[in-house]
């Protein structure tokens, strides 16, 4: 699975948080949007809520990883800041839990 | 009522048996899961083989089940273990099986069951912890620690998920006639039911109780609590 593959999951998922939200609280689905952190679109539920929708999408293609530890949920910079740094994180902890 | 996916963990035998059988009865799905095969045949009854506190086998029950079905209403942890023994004379092996079997099974399956529970409009997670808890019960020293963690999960669970619909409570049974309590003498069960305020033994019937009235949808707003049997708190 390639980081555009991963990409696509994350944008799924982004969308499927947009089905369950408010037309004025839909999170715009681009490069530059914050997702979580100061000014991101997710609090901490919402993001715990959103990795369990890709860990759930990447079970389905045979990869079996937790994309939530300690350290990635705590970073002051965190992984999950954007779409970018999301899908980077992601890659690697595949790299490293396969 | 009728048509919830239940799975039930240790639902080969005693509680969780008979509480199979009661969702069956009442039309709804049942999965089961436990290390031993079921006498159980119900159309609507799906059994696993699988040790709780493999997170290996919660995974490959987990998989199978999202092929089938697109949500679960309720999660009953009810498989559980017990050995009683004085503290000094328990070995740590006993102490680590029973952690892994009623703390880390129950941790385990509350965590793969959260994306399907999601999906239900009325999602319910049930616990079982013991009177042993509260009463601090000497010669349990491992069990009620074990089932002391199951219950601070079952707070935090509570917690963390009440956002999302889902709530988590559990259930203390006081003494039951089950395969759980029959190594335990008869003088022990007596000086345990004088602790309690009503002094007899319960039957599954008075957990069934407890577990309908956590799963009905009034209960929504019924999470993070622990309802204790016999009158104990």
């Amino acid at each position: 699975m390639d980081s555009s593959d991963i990409e696509k999951i994350v944008v799924n998922a982004l969308q499927l948080t947009n089905q369950s939200r408010s037309d004025n609280t839909q999170i715009p689905i681009s490069e530059s949007t914050v997702l979580f952190g100061k000014d991101g679109h997710l609090d901490s539920m919402a993001l715990v809520a959103l990795l369990m929708d890709i860990e759930d999408a990447l079970a389905e293609e045979s990869i079996d990883v937790s994309l939530s530890d300690e350290k990635a949920m705590s970073s002051s910079r965190s992984p999950f800041k954007n779409l970018t740094s999301m899908t980077q994180y992601i890659s690697d902890v595949i790299a490293e839990q396969s | 009522m009728g048509s919830r996916t239940v799975l039930i963990t240790g639902a080969s035998r005693g509680i969780g048996k008979t509480l199979a059988e009661h969702f069956l009865a009442k039309g709804d799905i049942v999965i089961g899961v436990s290390r031993t095969e079921t006498s159980l045949a119900d159309e609507n009854y799906h059994h696993f083989l699988a040790d709780v506190a493999s997170e290996a086998d919660a995974k490959r029950i987990f998989t199978a089940i999202k092929k089938q079905f697109t949500s679960l209403d309720i999660l009953i942890n009810n498989a559980g273990i017990a050995r009683m023994n004085a503290f000094a004379l328990t070995p740590i092996q006993n102490a680590q099986d029973i952690m892994a079997t009623n703390f880390m099974g129950t941790f385990i399956f509350c965590q793969k069951a959260l994306n399907l529970l999601r999906k239900s409009p009325c999602a319910r997670i049930i616990n079982l912890s013991t009177v042993a808890v509260p009463l601090n019960l000497a010669g349990e020293a491992a069990y009620a620690a074990s089932k002391s963690a199951v219950e601070t999960l079952t707070r935090i669970v509570a917690k963390e998920m009440g956002g999302f619909g889902i709530t988590c409570n559990a259930i203390g049974p006081s003494p039951i006639h089950t395969q759980l309590i029959s190594g335990v003498g008869d003088d022990k069960i007596d000086k345990l039911l004088q602790q309690q305020a009503i002094k007899k033994m319960a039957v599954v019937e008075d957990v069934i109780n407890i577990v309908d009235f956590y799963v009905q949808p009034q209960s929504s707003m019924v999470t993070g609590q622990i309802l204790y049997l016999g009158g104990i708190s």
